[in-house]
């Protein structure tokens, strides 16, 4: 995999002040985005995935949120810091995000055809509004929505919720970004729905050759979509590697753990083969993490190491290339 | 069309509001307010002169006789002679309602269009220092009694400085503008708390809904998202709110009016009132339901304008 780098994140620390004190969301976060590769960011609800995602946008709500340290890189470019006018050329034209909620993510009181015209508008100024239509239409067609012509002057809520996140990806798309940020794109839709929308990605990402951040709490997505992943827990990468490596040799326990929390089911009979296994406990608070290891309690294969006297583990390299895992006790 | 039936239908609701209305003012005026005929006549009239007075109005006619006449009013709308001033009441309207809209029409646009900026503003940079600037200065609007408030514009603008007519009136453009100036201000001040309060609300409702992050991620500028996005989401919370004034525009400021000796239908109604002018408090009555149902209707209609998601049926 010798692709172009597009996108470099290094040691980001996003902090938010509360009034119980300042919690650190996304701590020391490190990864690559490669052009037309998919970077799948895993992890429970609260990990940090999505303020990530809104940090490459430049989307934390300041206050109380603010990238406290660290750096993005994008195509060169620091985007921590950066002038608000010059960071929004970037939104929305080079890099592009969707969403989880499609039914809520869409403005009900404008045409679809509207939204979408409005980023062309915004990000292809030299359009005239004969074009700017014609390409709405365009990206309505290539997302597959059926009749676009005809769907481009409806509002959202005459879609269904696979329809508009289909819109999303419309919006997300018609600039042709380098990037495309998707934050739990299929977790509010149907299992057939999922599906489709996951394939539609793929299929434009063969088609437009733009790097995903795919973000998700599911592991079954992750396998049937993407090149490399990163496992996040409390604010930190915990394990990242190629989707290969990760699925046939996990060697953090949490990682495990949500690897056995995807139900299996028998091939031949169609019955599940035994209950479905769970991680024990709770994502601890981020106003009360434990000395040493953030997954001690809830990790099976806990030593004394991990209880403090030698801090947090960092990521190291682990077997195979390009493999690194945060755990004084990786699994074999 | 289904909207044009809509609309027929909520116009029928005239007929069993008023009827009710009707039983109101005329219980309230027959069981509760003093005979008029005291009021009229003064302390020393002689059993007689009242029993004459009340054949000459109608009133030794049984009840639901009067009844029937104040219902037979309010359909067509022919209110009759003023019971003080002996005036036809449509004349009367018609010559207090220059003065009054030459105060509550600008007030109106004013006052509204200060109000939704100011929300804008504050909704914008919310938690900012200006938000807390404005919060303070609404709650003291919204607090400070408005008679106060009044009083004290009259002595220090009109007196002290002089700058402003203190009260009076006079007909015509642009004669009347002095007299207006200042009970616009100090009105201004009484109620764009609460109208700011109002708007910041809804508008906030609106700022933290997911279609402003996407609307955000798309690069677009946060006056824009605010203005575009934002704005024509919040309008239905606020067209209601606006035009449910636009009845009480007609009707006048009842107490301004009055402060600042405005010969308008506020100052008419608040004088019929202490006079025991029945045909007068019931006619600017029946016209005020009229009002609110009228442009209940009109707000209605104006939904589906802003939102694509409303259908009349």
């Amino acid at each position: 995999m010798t692709s172009e780098k597009i996108l470099v994140v290094k040691d980001l620390v996003v902090e938010f002040k509360t009034d119980r004190g300042t919690i650190k969301a996304v701590n020391g976060v490190n990864f690559d985005v490669f052009k037309g590769k998919t970077l799948g960011v895993v992890g429970e609800s609260g990990s940090g995935k999505s303020v990530t995602a809104l940090a490459i946008m430049g989307l934390i709500p300041n206050p109380p949120g603010r990238v406290a340290s660290g750096q993005i890189h994008f195509n060169g470019k620091s985007l921590v810091n950066i002038e608000p006018a010059e960071m929004r050329k970037i939104r929305g034209n080079k890099i592009a995000m969707i969403f989880q909620e499609p039914m809520t993510s869409l403005n009900p009181v404008f045409t679809i055809g509207n939204q979408i015209e409005e980023v062309i508008e915004l990000h292809q100024p030299h359009l005239s509004n004969v074009e700017r239509r014609a390409k709405a239409v365009d990206m309505l067609r290539l997302v597959g929505i059926p009749s676009p012509e005809k769907r481009v002057a409806e509002y959202p809520h005459q879609l269904s919720g696979g329809m508009r996140q289909r819109v999303m990806i419309a919006i997300a798309l018609s600039c042709e970004p380098d990037i495309l940020i998707a934050d739990e794109p299929t977790t509010a839709l149907d299992v057939t729905i999922q599906a489709q929308i996951l394939e539609l990605m793929k299929k434009l990402q063969k088609e437009l050759g733009m790097g995903i951040i795919l973000i998700t709490h599911d592991l079954g997505v992750v396998a049937e979509t993407c090149d490399s992943v990163a496992v996040m827990y409390c604010g930190q990468i915990v394990e990242s590697a190629d989707v290969k490596t990760l699925f046939n040799h996990p060697q953090h326990p949490y990682t495990k753990g949500l690897m056995n929390s995807i139900p299996s089911f028998d091939s031949t009979s169609g019955h599940k083969k035994e209950r479905l296994q769970t991680i024990e406990g709770m994502v601890p608070s981020l106003f009360d993490l434990p000395v040493g290891c953030n997954f001690q309690d809830r990790c099976s294969s806990v030593t004394e190491k991990c209880r403090g006297s030698q801090g947090e583990p960092t990521l190291m390299p682990a077997k195979g290339e390009g493999h690194t895992v945060a755990c004084f006790n990786p699994l074999s | 069309m289904n909207m044009y039936a809509y609309i027929f239908r909520r116009l029928l609701y005239v007929i069993p509001v008023l009827l009710g209305v009707c039983l109101v003012i005329f219980v309230l005026f027959n069981l509760v307010a003093p005979d008029p005929a005291f009021t009229l006549l003064g302390k020393h009239a002689t059993q007689l002169q009242i029993a004459e007075l009340h054949h000459e109005l109608g009133m030794d006619r049984p009840y639901w006789v009067q009844y029937f006449d104040t219902v037979k009013t309010a359909f067509t709308f022919d209110f009759g002679y003023s019971w003080t001033s002996k005036q036809n009441i449509w004349e009367m309207i018609k010559a207090g309602a220059g003065p009054s809209l030459s105060i509550t029409g600008p007030l109106f646009v004013i006052e509204n269009i200060f109000a939704i900026s100011l929300a804008l503003l504050v909704a914008f940079y919310r938690g900012k220092l200006v938000d807390k600037i404005v919060l303070v200065l609404s709650i003291a609007g919204m607090s400070i009694p408005s008679l106060a408030v009044v009083l004290f514009g009259q002595w220090f603008f009109g007196y002290k400085l002089g700058i402003f007519e203190i009260s009076g009136y006079e007909r015509g453009f642009p004669q009347f503008v002095p007299y207006v100036i200042l009970p616009i201000i100090l009105y201004v001040f009484i109620s764009f708390g609460g109208e700011t309060r109002f708007y910041r609300t809804v508008i906030l409702d609106e700022a933290y809904q997911d279609y402003v992050r996407t609307a955000r991620s798309k690069g677009i500028s946060e006056l824009r998202v605010m203005f575009k996005h934002v704005l024509k989401n919040s309008m239905i919370p606020i067209l209601t709110q606006i035009i449910i004034q636009i009845p009480t525009l007609i009707l006048g400021l009842l107490f301004a009016e009055s402060f600042f000796s405005i010969p308008g239908l506020g100052a008419m109604t608040i004088n019929a009132i202490n006079n025991s002018d029945f045909p007068v408090i019931k006619a600017m009555t029946i016209l005020s339901a009229v009002g609110f149902i009228l442009f209940g209707v009109v707000t209605d209609v104006l939904y589906t304008v802003v939102d694509p998601r409303m259908k009349l049926k």
